[in-house]
């Protein structure tokens, strides 16, 4: 049985609002980038527009949420992990698509 | 289970973002709300028109025919419009846009009507309409800035940005009581805590709203950086290129004859075959000489959801007939098209008919209400209490009391100011060179008036003088109309169809209601606790 008391959480205002702010901005272009490249057969016009429309609650969710992180680094490691992650499948997408 | 620490924080997140941005959010709110009904507004304030009785649709074909032979500049963009209403001056209009201005502002625009007279000779006359319903709809798109343009539109988005931070990190500081404080409105001695809980029912309650309102609000303030930054990084260039593509080649020879394209009525019932729902209220005629030319059929269809908040639109060739577009078709667009449609239908009041409009003009009120709430909690928070065994009353802090008296002037001071400049409308029609900038005028004046003495005269006093002065603004609407119908020598004029009447009867009933609150506050600022910003003596 884990007995440790929680560690408290860090404040870090500045360092999560900007991680949240950039990185989640990293985030919500990444997932819109994914959209776009699973839905070859979708008019450009109409997947453009869907892509913008995604961008505000992505990376405004994020944000919010970064709060949540127990530190400021932790918000940092784990946001950018995640925008590595999803720009790595995103450009091998890409690649093997040759888009 | 959340942990005490993280509602700690978000109540900072909730207290900061809200107190950034409450006042801003209160305009765009209460504009918002009225731009709801901008169309009615722009009737009531409309003078009577020039064209009655109006060229009837079925010499319209000639009307057209006429009036670009004379003015061929107005076969850029121009507007036929299939019914009569008081701020359509005349059956056929365009607009002449300066070069280079932005596609939101309206302030460069001029206006021209032509109509036919008796000899069928095209009669074309300068107009110049009120833009006051256009005005408070750009004091909602821009949080009450003057001008819709780039920079004032990143004001709002940042403004929105916050906005939905607010949102969020209030429903997570709600969370773990949401239970037991839902719905439960504690009306008693405790003043604060039946604030706070009528500030929870109605952020609660009016959440999917609020958030379509700041997502989409975001998303308007920064697509073109979007689209462009989206464009670099995973369209490859594709995205712009499309667009440069589509653009009219502009100064084109005049290649077709107008005479040749179908009479309006012909080009009406090619769209009502398509889609019988749909009501088509105007006809919107696009560079008819140029190698491109294009009739779009703008009109409502109550069972469907618009893409703008003016309608839909199809696309037609004005000489063949032929559809060259349903995206925009309300009722018939494809499933990926609605999706991009409802955004624009979600934050507009576009579906759904009269009742949905009703609907969002009484919950744009309350968020205007629930702006103004926040910021009265968070004075409330701050109060500081006079000792109960009596004794001398605590000076309030000074941070306090300025941002009751900012809150005070900021709102009321809007409300006031647009009743106003509404009124202005009719009172100052012909008597003024430039009628919009007196609407500009006007409105900030009283603005900017109402601060000042919010600030002069302190939160508790101002509060019950604004609030009468805006019931008396906004009391003038009706009356306005009444001696326009009453008194014909005064040149002003009353308009009786149902939607303009609507405007006067909304009026009254927002005159009482701000009337029965400067006596409500009036009570409170003689009898209410005197440690206290708005107490007469205290602030």
């Amino acid at each position: 049985m884990d007995t440790r008391k929680p560690l408290p959480i860090q404040r870090d205002w500045v360092a999560k609002s900007l991680a949240g702010t950039l990185l989640g901005f990293g985030l919500a272009l990444c997932i819109s980038g994914l959209f776009v490249r699973l839905n070859p057969g979708m008019a450009l016009p109409v997947k453009g527009q869907l892509a913008m429309w995604m961008l505000p609650p992505i990376w405004l969710g994020t944000l919010a949420g970064s709060y949540f992180f127990s530190s400021g680094l932790r918000a940092w490691l784990w946001l950018g992990g995640a925008n590595l992650l999803l720009a790595a499948v995103l450009a091998a997408i890409s690649a093997s698509s040759g888009a | 289970m959340l942990r005490a620490d993280f509602i700690r924080i978000y109540k900072a997140v909730h207290t900061w973002t809200g107190i950034l941005t409450g006042m801003a959010l209160f305009i765009a709110f209460y504009a918002g709300a009225l731009t709801v009904f901008k169309e009615p507004l722009a009737r009531w304030v409309a003078p009577p028109a020039l064209d009655r009785p109006a060229v009837p649709l079925s010499a319209a074909q000639p009307l057209i025919v006429e009036t670009l032979r004379t003015h061929p500049a107005a076969a850029r963009d121009f507007t036929l419009h299939l019914r009569d209403a008081e701020h359509l001056p005349a059956r056929m209009e365009w607009q002449i846009r300066p070069p280079g201005g932005d596609d939101h502002d309206e302030s460069g625009v001029r206006h021209y009507a032509a109509s036919l007279d008796a000899q069928g000779a095209a009669q074309v006359t300068e107009t110049h309409p009120s833009r006051v319903a256009a005005f408070i709809d750009t004091l909602h798109r821009v949080v009450g800035l003057p001008v819709d343009n780039d920079p004032n539109r990143w004001v709002m988005g940042l403004v929105a940005a916050l906005y939905t931070l607010a949102l969020v990190s209030g429903v997570i500081v709600l969370l773990p009581s949401l239970v037991k404080d839902f719905f439960a409105l504690r009306i008693g001695r405790n003043l604060k805590r039946m604030w706070l809980d009528a500030h929870n029912a109605v952020g609660i309650i009016s959440l999917p709203f609020h958030l379509v309102m700041a997502l989409t609000a975001v998303a308007f303030a920064y697509h073109d950086g979007f689209y462009s930054v989206q464009d670099a990084l995973i369209h490859g260039g594709k995205w712009s290129s499309a667009f440069e593509r589509q653009r009219p080649t502009p100064g084109a020879a005049p290649a077709r004859d107008p005479a040749a394209m179908l009479p309006p009525l012909e080009l009406v019932a090619r769209v009502q075959a398509l889609s019988p729902g749909f009501e088509p209220v105007l006809l919107q005629y696009q560079q008819v000489t140029g190698p491109r030319p294009m009739v779009r059929v703008w009109g409502k269809d109550a069972a469907a959801v618009s893409p703008r908040a003016r309608g839909g639109f199809a696309a037609i060739d004005p000489y063949s007939g032929k559809l060259l577009g349903s995206d925009f078709l309300p009722g018939l667009q494809s499933t990926p098209n609605l999706v991009i449609s409802s955004f624009f239908a979600l934050h507009m009041a576009a579906f759904g008919g009269t009742l949905v409009q009703w609907m969002y003009f009484l919950l744009g009120l309350a968020g205007a209400w629930l702006f103004y709430s926040g910021n009265l909690l968070w004075i409330e928070t701050r109060r500081r209490k006079a000792p109960r065994q009596g004794g001398e009353l605590p000076a309030q802090r000074r941070d306090a009391r300025l941002l009751a008296a900012g809150t005070v002037g900021v709102c009321l001071g809007c409300v006031g100011g647009i009743s106003l400049t509404l009124v202005g409308g009719k009172w100052l029609h012909d008597h003024v060179e430039d009628l919009n900038a007196w609407h500009w005028g006007l409105y900030y004046a009283a603005f900017f008036a109402s601060i000042a003495w919010a600030f002069r005269r302190g939160a508790g006093k101002a509060a019950v003088e604004l609030l009468w002065a805006a019931a008396a603004l906004t009391a003038a609407i009706p009356v306005t109309t009444l001696l326009g119908w009453s008194l014909p020598s005064l040149g002003l004029w009353a308009h009786t169809s149902v939607a303009t009447l609507s405007v006067d009867a909304t009026a009254l009933a927002g005159a009482l209601a701000l009337a029965w609150m400067a006596r409500a506050t009036s009570r409170r600022v003689r009898e209410g606790a005197a440690d206290s910003v708005w107490s007469a003596g205290g602030g």
